[in-house]
């Protein structure tokens, strides 16, 4: 059953297009989004994490940066759902794939205890030494955004 | 010696060989290089943004420059070394593709751009339309970099 929803979804126009046509592109735009990602949660953690822009507000650089977040986010899971779709049957059963999901969900709940629990706080930690919590959230963010990349790129090679 | 040559003696050589042989070092280096280059790419965003006058106001524009470009000059001193451990590694699919030549053209474009709006940016001019207009195509250039970066794999070699 399982199983047939992914063929089926493999031989969809569009996923027949990407898989035989557009697959570069694709591929390359998801590498463009999923860095302008990364680099823009990466400077915010090291924020967070007292390494780097240090003489300015926490609050600032997410205003700044999270909307770029966002915004390349919705591109990477876009161009990356066509990616998936492209070749879904051999995708669920690679290995670095699946841990990459599952690093992209952890990454999903760090971010979201960050923002409803630990967040509320923010008027305290905003200028000088981050608290604790904020600094092991950005730890967390950290670590397995590298590794997001690292399984990324792990992909194509088995 | 043509290119070609070249290629085919720098594969044969103890380091290129040592680099094919492992089943991780080419997956891990270019992990390291995407990093540097996400970092690279958020690094200029925030000049770039502060530019345009869009945010991270609270640090004055000649610091914010010099730290932002100290950053890039770092981060593509990286770049260069795994850059150069992935030709060496596969010299065949780099040297002879015409893709990366034109990211190598489009990474010297955005080096002499950086170079002038931070010294712009250092004398404490206030940017005018035309500074705004080439950090726009600053961004546009590293985004075509970044991509360029992925489509070299899918680009025959002449």
């Amino acid at each position: 059953m399982e199983q047939s929803f992914f063929e089926w979804l493999q031989n969809t126009p569009l996923a027949v297009l990407v898989g035989e046509v557009w697959f570069p592109w694709v591929e390359s735009t998801h590498v463009l989004f999923t860095a302008a990602v990364v680099g823009s949660i990466l400077t915010v953690d090291a924020r967070l994490l007292g390494v780097g822009l240090k003489n300015l507000p926490i609050t600032q650089i997410a205003r700044q940066l999270l909307p770029v977040t966002w915004i390349a986010f919705a591109g990477a899971a876009t161009t990356g759902s066509m990616l998936f779709m492209a070749n879904a049957t051999g995708y669920i059963h690679n290995t670095p794939f699946l841990i990459k999901m599952c690093l992209l969900l952890a990454l999903g709940l760090n971010m979201l205890y960050f923002h409803v629990i630990t967040y509320r706080s923010v008027g305290k930690w905003d200028v000088g030494k981050p608290a604790p919590p904020v600094r092991a959230a950005g730890f967390i963010s950290t670590v397995l955004w590298l590794a997001v990349i690292c399984f990324g790129r792990w992909i194509g090679f088995v | 010696m043509d290119i070609h040559q070249f290629g085919d003696w720098l594969s044969q050589t103890g380091p290129s060989q040592a680099i094919q042989a492992s089943t991780w070092a080419i997956p891990a280096i270019q992990s390291v290089h995407i990093l540097a280059l996400a970092l690279t790419f958020t690094s200029a965003l925030l000049l770039s943004l502060r530019f345009a006058g869009l945010g991270l106001t609270a640090q004055p524009l000649p610091e914010l420059a010099g730290r932002s470009t100290r950053r890039i000059w770092w981060l593509l001193l990286v770049l260069f070394v795994t850059g150069a451990l992935l030709i060496t590694a596969e010299p065949g699919r780099t040297i002879t593709n015409k893709v990366f030549y034109a990211k190598m053209i489009m990474l010297a474009l955005v080096s002499a751009l950086t170079l002038w709006l931070a010294s712009v940016a250092r004398r404490g001019e206030k940017p005018s339309a035309l500074h705004v207009t080439f950090a726009a195509v600053a961004m546009l250039l590293w985004g075509g970099i970044i991509f360029a970066g992925r489509f070299i794999a899918y680009y025959e070699s002449f």
